[in-house]
This record gives C-alpha cells, sequence and structure tokens, in this order.
C-alpha cells in the first residue's frame, strides 16, 4: 500500500512539472505573440500615412474609374494607381518614370516591369499584403520598402509564404528572374525610398582575406562560423548561408531581413559587404574542405555523435563479434 | 649481444642446426640468463582472460590511448607552442595577409600543407573522441556488474582519476590550436576558475599569467602539460591498472565451474594474445577509417580566436559537454556573503563535476557502507542482481546524459525547429525528472528479469491451435527448438485433464456464447487425431 501511494505521489508530481512546463512555453509563446502585433505597427507605421490614404481613396475598380484625374500624378512621382489609368495610350508610357532599381545605376523599371509586376503581386501578394501592397492584420505595409527588400524576399523563395510562422524559411523559387525584377518594379514604383539593389559587380575583385575577418566580427555570432546557421531565441533562427546567392548577401546585409541587424553604409561600405559576399559565397559554400565529410559543419556536436556512435559503437560491436556471448 | 648470438646460431653445422623455435628458445634463454625474464614472463603468458565481449571494452581504451600517443608525436614535431603573433603567408585564402598566432598559423599548415598531417591531426581527435567513450563504457561495465568491490576499491579509484585526466588532457588539447572556437572555451575556463570564490581570481591570474587572455604563456603551459605532464601520469596510471589486473586476477560472470576462487578463460599464450593483437588493429582501423572519411575540426574554416571575436553554437568536444549543458541550464542565480560573491558558473562548472568525481572516486566504499558488505567478490553480479545499484547506476547516467544533451540546445531547436526557449526549460526541468523515471524503470525492470528467470530474453514455445471439421479447437505444442521454453506444460500452469464432467461443463459454455456443440470433446479429438484426417492448420506464437 504505501509504495503503492509512493507511485501515486511521483505520478502525480512529474505529471505537474510537465504541466508547469508546459504552462511557462505557453506563457513564453504567448507574450511573444502578444509583442509581434506591436512591433508591427510601431516598425510599419511610417510608412502607413500614405498606405491608408491609398486604399480609403481606390480600389483597383475605382481607380480605373478616376485614371483621368490621376494621369497627370504618374508622370510626375509615384502613385499608387497610375497603372490602373488608360493603358492603351503610348504617350504615357513615353511619359512613364519608373522606380530606379539598382544603386548606383540610372536604369529604371519600365512600364511594361511594373505592369506585369502588379498582375504578379495582385495573384501572389496581394492577398495577404493588400491590393495596394499597404498590408494587414496578417502582413507588413510594403509601400516604400523599396527593391531590395522585395527582391530579397522573392528570390529566396520566402515569399510567397506557404505557412505563416515566426521567421519564413527558405523555400523553392517561385518566380522567374524577369517576374521577380517585375514585382520589385511593381512595390517599389508605390512609393520613392528605400533600399536600392546593391551594387556588387566588382565583388569578384574584393580580397576574401577581408572578407573573413568582417564576417568573424559581423556575422559568425548568429550565423556560426561555418555559415550552418542554429536557432536564436523565440522560435527564431539565423538560416544557413550555403544557398545564398551573391546578390542575396548584399541584400540581406543591407535590409536586415526578419531578425537580422540591418548594416547600412555608415557600418558596413560597400567595398567591406563586396568583401563578405566573397566570402561567403566562396569560402563558406564552397570551403577548401580537406579532411572528408564535414557532417553539416556544426561543429562538435556532430563530431561527438559521430565518434561515439560510430567510432565506440563499432568498436564494441568488434568486441562483441570478438569475445564470448553466453 | 643478442645479435651476435643469433650470428653464431646461423653459423652452426647443419648438424647442430636448430629449428626456428630453437633459435627463438636459445635467444630467450640468453636473455633470462641476464634479466631474468622467464619468471616474469610465464605470469604474463599464463594470465587468464575471461572470454567474455564486455572484458574487451577497456582495451578499445588503452589501443585508441596508443594511436593517441603515436600520433601525439607526430604532431608535436609541427605544432609551435607560441602565442607570438606573425603574418599568415599558407595556402588557405581566407587567412593569408592577416595576423595569427605561430600557434594557429602552425595548425592550419600542419593540416593543409604537411604531407599526412590533416589524416594524422584527425586521426589523434578521433582517437581522444573514442579514447574517452570507451573509457566512459568501460566504467558502466564496471559499475553495473559490481566489479569494483573489494579488493578492486583501488583499481577503481585509478580508473576514475584515468577518467578525469583524460577529459582534463581532451580539454587541453581542444584548446592548442589557438582557433576561433578553442579561444571561445579558453574564455570559459577562465571564468569558471574566476567564479571560485576567495582563490579564483589569483587562480586565473596565475595560470593565465594575468587578466584574460594573459600575458602569452597560456598557450606554452598548456602544451607542456598536454604533450609532457599529463600524459606522463596517464601512463604510469594505465600500468599500475594493468599491473593490479594481472596480480588481482580478473573477475568473471557466474557460470558453471566458476567459482571465486579459479578464473575461467583464455591464457594470454596462446590464444589472448593474438585476440587482442587482432583487436588492436580492429581499433586502429576504426581510427584511422575515421580520420580519413570523416572531418573533425575544420580549424582553418574557424580562424584565429581574439578574444572580440565569437561564433555562435559553440560546443566542446563531446566529454565536457555535460559541463557545458549544465552551465546552460543553469538559471543566473547568484549569492553574495558580505564581500564574498558566488558566480553563478561556481555551481554547474565547479561544484557539480566536483561532486561527480567525488561520489564516482568514493562509491565502493559508499556501497560497502550501505550494504555491509566485507566480503572479498571475485565473481561479478549480472546487473539485475543488485537492483538498487543498477537502478542508481542508471539515474546517474541518464542524468549526466541530460547534462550532456543540454549542451546542444541550439542545434536542438535548429534541427527540430522548436523554440530555443521552450528547448532550455524543457531541459531545465526534465534533466532533474527523467533521471528518476529511468531509475525507476531499471528498477522494476530488474524485479522482472530476475522473476523471468532463466527464460529472460529466450522465445516462447511456440504453440498450434488445430481446429477439425467440427470446429473444434485443440492446442498442441510445437517441436521444441534450441532456447524454447514451455508456456503451458512447464512453468506456467499445469494443463488441465479433461475429464468428461469438465468437458460437459466447457460445452455448456460454448453453447452459450454460441461456439461448437460436440458432446464428447475428448473421443473426438482423439479420433481426429488418430485418423490423420486434415484439419485447418492455425500456428501462432502462444
Amino acid at each position: 500500500m504505501n509504495s503503492k501511494k509512493k507511485t501515486v505521489k511521483t505520478f502525480v508530481s512529474v505529471i505537474a512539472v510537465v504541466a508547469l512546463s508546459l504552462i511557462f512555453s505557453l506563457l513564453e509563446s504567448n507574450s511573444y505573440n502578444s509583442n509581434t502585433p506591436n512591433f508591427r505597427t510601431s516598425s510599419y507605421s511610417a510608412n502607413n500615412v500614405s498606405a491608408v490614404s491609398q486604399t480609403t481613396s481606390s480600389t483597383p475598380t475605382t481607380s480605373t474609374s478616376t485614371s483621368v484625374s490621376s494621369s497627370v500624378k504618374e508622370t510626375s512621382s509615384f502613385g499608387s494607381n497610375h497603372l490602373n489609368s488608360n493603358v492603351k495610350s503610348d504617350n504615357k508610357k513615353k511619359k512613364f518614370v519608373g522606380p530606379l532599381l539598382y544603386q548606383g545605376s540610372n536604369v529604371r523599371a519600365t512600364y511594361n516591369q511594373v505592369k506585369e509586376g502588379q498582375t504578379l503581386f495582385d495573384e501572389s501578394c496581394a492577398s495577404c499584403h493588400g491590393a495596394q501592397a499597404s498590408g494587414s492584420d496578417r502582413a507588413p505595409n510594403l509601400v516604400g520598402l523599396g527593391p531590395a527588400t522585395v527582391q530579397f524576399w522573392v528570390s529566396t523563395g520566402r515569399m510567397p509564404l506557404s505557412n505563416p510562422i515566426i521567421q519564413p524559411i527558405r523555400k523553392p523559387v517561385k518566380f522567374t528572374q524577369a517576374q521577380i525584377l517585375d514585382i520589385v518594379s511593381y512595390v517599389s514604383s508605390l512609393a520613392p525610398g528605400g533600399v536600392l539593389i546593391p551594387n556588387i559587380k566588382g565583388y569578384n575583385s574584393s580580397s576574401i582575406a577581408n572578407g573573413a575577418s568582417l564576417f568573424d566580427i559581423n556575422c559568425a555570432g548568429c550565423h556560426t562560423i561555418t555559415g550552418a546557421g542554429d536557432a536564436l531565441a523565440s522560435g527564431a533562427y539565423a538560416p544557413s548561408l550555403h544557398q545564398a546567392t551573391p546578390e542575396q548577401v548584399a541584400e540581406a546585409i543591407r535590409t536586415g531581413p526578419a531578425n537580422m541587424p540591418r548594416f547600412n553604409p555608415g557600418v558596413l561600405t560597400n567595398s567591406q559587404v563586396n568583401s563578405l559576399v566573397k566570402y561567403v559565397t566562396q569560402g563558406i559554400q564552397k570551403p577548401d574542405n580537406a579532411g572528408g565529410w564535414d557532417m553539416g559543419g556544426i561543429g562538435p556536436v556532430a563530431e561527438g555523435f559521430i565518434g561515439l556512435l560510430i567510432g565506440v559503437g563499432l568498436l564494441m560491436l568488434g568486441a562483441f563479434w570478438v569475445g564470448d556471448r553466453q | 649481444m643478442a645479435k651476435m648470438n643469433l650470428e653464431k646460431l646461423r653459423k652452426q653445422s647443419p648438424k647442430e642446426k636448430k629449428t626456428l623455435n630453437g633459435q627463438i628458445g636459445s635467444v630467450s634463454e640468453w636473455l633470462d640468463d641476464r634479466l631474468g625474464l622467464a619468471k616474469g614472463g610465464r605470469v604474463f603468458f599464463n594470465k587468464i582472460f575471461p572470454d567474455h565481449w564486455s572484458f574487451m571494452l577497456g582495451e578499445i581504451a588503452l589501443y585508441s590511448f596508443v594511436v593517441l600517443l603515436v600520433t601525439g608525436v607526430f604532431l608535436s614535431l609541427y605544432y609551435v607552442p607560441s602565442g607570438a603573433l606573425e603574418i599568415y603567408h599558407g595556402t588557405y585564402a581566407p587567412l593569408r595577409g592577416t595576423v595569427v598566432s605561430a600557434a594557429y598559423s602552425s595548425t592550419v599548415n600542419l593540416s593543409l600543407h604537411v604531407r599526412f598531417g590533416l589524416l594524422v591531426r584527425q586521426m589523434h581527435h578521433w582517437a581522444a573522441d573514442i579514447f574517452l567513450g570507451a573509457i566512459a563504457v568501460h566504467m558502466c561495465r564496471i559499475f553495473f556488474t559490481g566489479a569494483f568491490r573489494k579488493p578492486r576499491e583501488l583499481n577503481w579509484i585509478i580508473g576514475v582519476t584515468l577518467l578525469i585526466l583524460g577529459i582534463v588532457e581532451g580539454y587541453l588539447g581542444y584548446s592548442l590550436p589557438d582557433d576561433l572556437i578553442s579561444g571561445t572555451g579558453l574564455r570559459l575556463m577562465f571564468s569558471v576558475t574566476e567564479s571560485i570564490p576567495i582563490v579564483g581570481t589569483h587562480l586565473a591570474f596565475w595560470i593565465f599569467g594575468g587578466n584574460y587572455p594573459g600575458n602569452g604563456s597560456i598557450i606554452p603551459r598548456m602544451f607542456i602539460a598536454h604533450v609532457l605532464l599529463i600524459p606522463a601520469i596517464i601512463t604510469a596510471l594505465i600500468g599500475a591498472h594493468l599491473g593490479l589486473l594481472v596480480k588481482q586476477k580478473h573477475t568473471q560472470f557466474p557460470g558453471p565451474g566458476r567459482t571465486e576462487k579459479n578464473v575461467v578463460g583464455t591464457p594470454m599464450w596462446p590464444g589472448f594474445m593474438f585476440k587482442t593483437q587482432g583487436f588492436m588493429f580492429l581499433v586502429v582501423g576504426v581510427i584511422a577509417l575515421l580520420g580519413a572519411f570523416a572531418q573533425i575540426n575544420p580549424i582553418w574554416l574557424y580562424g584565429q580566436y581574439l578574444p572580440y571575436k565569437v561564433s555562435y553554437a559553440v560546443q566542446p568536444d563531446w566529454y565536457m559537454g555535460w559541463l557545458d549543458g549544465a552551465l546552460r541550464i543553469m538559471p543566473s542565480w547568484e549569492f553574495q556573503y558580505h564581500s564574498i560573491m558566488i558566480p553563478n558558473q561556481f555551481f554547474p562548472a565547479v561544484l557539480l563535476p566536483g561532486i561527480v568525481f567525488n561520489i564516482f572516486i568514493l562509491w565502493p566504499f559508499i556501497e560497502a557502507k550501505i550494504t555491509k558488505d566485507k566480503k572479498e567478490h571475485h565473481l561479478l553480479e549480472r546487473p539485475r542482481d543488485n537492483p538498487m545499484r543498477t537502478a542508481i547506476g542508471a539515474g546517474t547516467f541518464t542524468f549526466l546524459f541530460m547534462l550532456f544533451s543540454a549542451s546542444a540546445t541550439d542545434v536542438l531547436a535548429n534541427y527540430l525547429t522548436i523554440s530555443l526557449n521552450i528547448v532550455l526549460w524543457f531541459f531545465r526541468i526534465a534533466t532533474y525528472i527523467i533521471p528518476f523515471i529511468v531509475a525507476a524503470i531499471a528498477y522494476r525492470f530488474c524485479i522482472e528479469l530476475q522473476r523471468a528467470g532463466d527464460k529472460a530474453g529466450k522465445r516462447k514455445r511456440t504453440n498450434i491451435v488445430w481446429r477439425n471439421e467440427q470446429g473444434e479447437y485443440y492446442i498442441e505444442k510445437s517441436p521444441a527448438r534450441e532456447g524454447d521454453f514451455d508456456v503451458i506444460g512447464e512453468t506456467e500452469e499445469e494443463p488441465i485433464e479433461l475429464t468428461p464432467e469438465l468437458s460437459e461443463e466447457l460445452n455448456k459454455k460454448a453453447d452459450l456464447i454460441g461456439v461448437g456443440s460436440s458432446a464428447a470433446t475428448n473421443e473426438l479429438a482423439e479420433k481426429f487425431l488418430e485418423s490423420g484426417e486434415d484439419g485447418v492448420k492455425h500456428v501462432s506464437r502462444d
């Protein structure tokens, strides 16, 4: 009887502790969730003024009817609904001034790019970000974010999002290069500002050693020294860098997607960004990997696992083979 | 001298020419006359080794230590134990032109430049991981079978000391290349040393030669400890470990013909020597394969350690993992008593290993005190024979394993895509609960195994269920196979004889549930079996 009581007691206490831990974790995730909306509204409110005015004044259907009045705006400045105006007129194509896309270059998005981009945006993005890209309760406002941010999120396959989680994951890209540029053009045409797509043309001639040193100081703290990535607090994570393209590396540095801090030109100069791009795409992605299988580049955890499981395990089997089993 | 003697033997005339055996015999005779080897040799060659496979686990550690010594000598020829800074001019492009320490640059060069350098370095590192893993497994064997009991307490203490020295030695070796990850480990160790109340700061400053990172004396100091001091002590203790083993003779599992006063097994010569030699090749082979095909500690990717650089996902080697895990799950509590402050690193990184290793060392005496057992024991206990010890051992093992797993919180969170905070809280709680659950299960398991007796691990004898045309069922035993035991016949219940009364009763019951209706089950059954009619055959286990 006594022992039974004891086991019951221990069982109950075990359940109590497990329940406590669950409550703790729930509390934690709750506090995170309650934080996120605040975070969103505060960080995107800067752009909200224009966004709100756009959504109230016009939807695609209404804007076609008001096309004539708005057509004047398009030529002089960025307007949200310039494309819904009378498209057939060739004059307007000529007058159209697209947004700047690239840093240090005068290339502007063409009328057709913006137009195509709007179609793609309506198909794949508008359901969350809103028809005017001004955001909704589940997605942030994109107006004024600039080309680099949009290009990064779409070209890494993170957007469109299949599953709304804390931090989107890298997926196969849904669009072609040209289509991505169309979407970038369209979103950038909505408002000026934001970060232009960084110019990394000269990155191959910059110093890889300089890049390695900069990487150790600025990036390894989250992405790990091998670029394998790792979990950060509260479900966020630093992704692996092994699939990033040169352009994406530079865009991520300049725009700071998700939890990543943003490194503006005052922190890292353009040539430093180029060195980092070179180190990530060469030193990290194609390391001088002497010594065999790298086991995911996550260091001693994998090494200990292999050492114990394969090394000691195999030798124990060897002992079992050599010895007597009875 | 021995050579001359051999020459002399070769020159002998064909008549006098001896066989090869004879030649060896006369050489050994010559040596015996001068050194008296025969006596010791006889003890050595007649040493009996029990054949059970678990007795070979310690040998994994022994032979990986041999690999460590040989590869270590090679590495020490190229390694420069100095923190002096220089500009790297080697082959690895991302480092070229940067300022690195001589220790780091020499390790990178020996990895990427020296022929066989990387293979030997990787073998050295893998051998270290396997050395400590084998010690842990060997220690489990000794613990769970009670081989540490009187008169072998001293050898147990030597073994635990070897484990501690092995961990320290491994940590020093891990720290020597002066790369980013090992430097992070050193930084941690400085803080841990500093956290010892009162003496901590003085101790840390003394070891490092000033405040971190010190005046550059730490690398030469660690080098001397790693290549000279600790290996010498380990070698001496291994000698004492094996010497005591020969002196006290092996333990053995109980069995036919095995008593407290004999040892049954294979003698060193002829027999065990070949077996153990073969096993040595196996150990060296596995280590060489790992060294050749699995990359370990690619320090050229990690870069030179500088105190202001840090990487995420830094772990120590596995044998330090439980201490790292303890540090990770320790809440940020700090205690202050007047001017003495105890930082929170003290509890997981100083107090915990202190307690654990003291319990390990004192365990034979603790157990003898509890059980009041003062007899000599040369026969081993199976783990199930001593449920309490097995439960304590399983619980302790689980506790250390949980701490060990906690050192990979970030990796687990990343690979399982769970929030890091949840993983951390899981370990903060589970580390203290799961060991008790495992201990309780282990205890229960032992008792059940005892109850099962010799049946444990054997299969039940199959019963064949027959059904005849009338729809009646008969149970028949299958032919006995090796290792079978009876479920119905011998062990569980006596078979009930089917009397007419019982048969009637059964039939009534059968009628009630609507199965079968025959009155004379017995007779029918006999007839059925005699006639050899084909029924429907159902074979089922039990």
